[in-house]
């Protein structure tokens, strides 16, 4: 999948979304910024799987992480949301064009009939 | 359904002309499916097409890009299948395998005879309402695009 790309990035967004831990951190970043370990208190999983699931979140662009050297808190970047958000504009764009190819593709096969008979 | 998902659903009303067991028939015979489905340039590949409800829905849209051929799979059930009025799919992204790499969605085609033609009403849903963890999904969502909107 292409990152660069709308696409790409949406489908990278909904993999990550995809995931009941994931989702879970997202609500708690809802409520304001927090660092991994305030992350993985909730869960029964080590923070070395927390720090994996931060990583997709990053890349999906759900979360960003602060800068500060010994404590970086994670909070909740607006662009993937975006794409989400967007995601029935851009399907509509897609199912538009399939229709269209459709009808045309009808069209062939009625003319093709036309000239068998 | 609208309003127990996150996202928004697409809806597109089509009429087209052509009758309804035609009409029916792009929607489940390979053949014709693969005519249409993909954007143009692409190469459909169907693995499977399974139309019964319960039944796997499993295929490949292939394009040709600088980089080389590249391959999007996508894997689904039949949810419904009342022919020739009323189909309903699952579909997520996957790999050729048939693993699921995305979240699923769910599309509904609805068709009904108007005279000669046919009316075609797609839906297609962001994130199914009874899908696991579609409400911890929504929770968060709804969370988040209200935040989304507040800082744009």
């Amino acid at each position: 999948v292409n990152p660069t790309t709308t696409e790409g990035r949406l489908s990278d967004t909904f993999a990550a979304l995809a995931n009941p831990t994931r989702r879970a951190i997202l609500a708690r970043l809802s409520k304001g910024e927090a660092n991994i370990g305030e992350l993985a208190e909730p869960f029964n999983v080590s923070l070395p799987a927390i720090s994996k699931h931060i990583k997709v979140l990053e890349q999906a662009r759900l979360i960003e992480r602060g800068q500060r050297a010994q404590y970086r808190p994670c909070t909740l970047d607006p662009a993937g949301l975006e794409d989400v958000a967007n995601w029935a504009d851009q399907y509509r764009h897609v199912w538009e064009g399939r229709f269209d190819r459709m009808d045309d593709y009808l069209s062939t096969l009625e003319s093709k009939k036309r000239q068998e008979q | 359904m609208t309003n127990d998902t996150a996202t928004k659903d697409v809806e597109i009303e089509r009429t087209i002309d052509a009758p309804i067991e035609l009409v029916w028939r792009m929607w489940t015979d390979p053949d014709h499916f693969k005519e249409w489905y993909g954007p143009d340039g692409a190469t459909v590949h169907i693995e499977r097409m399974d139309v019964r409800v319960g039944g796997t829905r499993h295929f490949a849209m292939e394009m040709a890009t600088p980089g080389g051929i590249r391959e999007m799979w996508f894997i689904g059930e039949y949810l419904e299948v009342e022919e020739p009025n009323r189909l309903v799919y699952s579909e997520a992204m996957s790999d050729g395998s048939g693993s699921i790499l995305s979240a699923t969605t769910e599309v509904t085609v609805e068709l009904k005879s108007v005279g000669e033609s046919t009316r075609i009403v797609m839906t297609h849903a962001g994130v199914p309402a009874d899908s696991p963890g579609a409400q911890g999904w929504n929770v968060a969502l709804d969370k988040l695009a209200t935040r989304a909107e507040t800082q744009s």
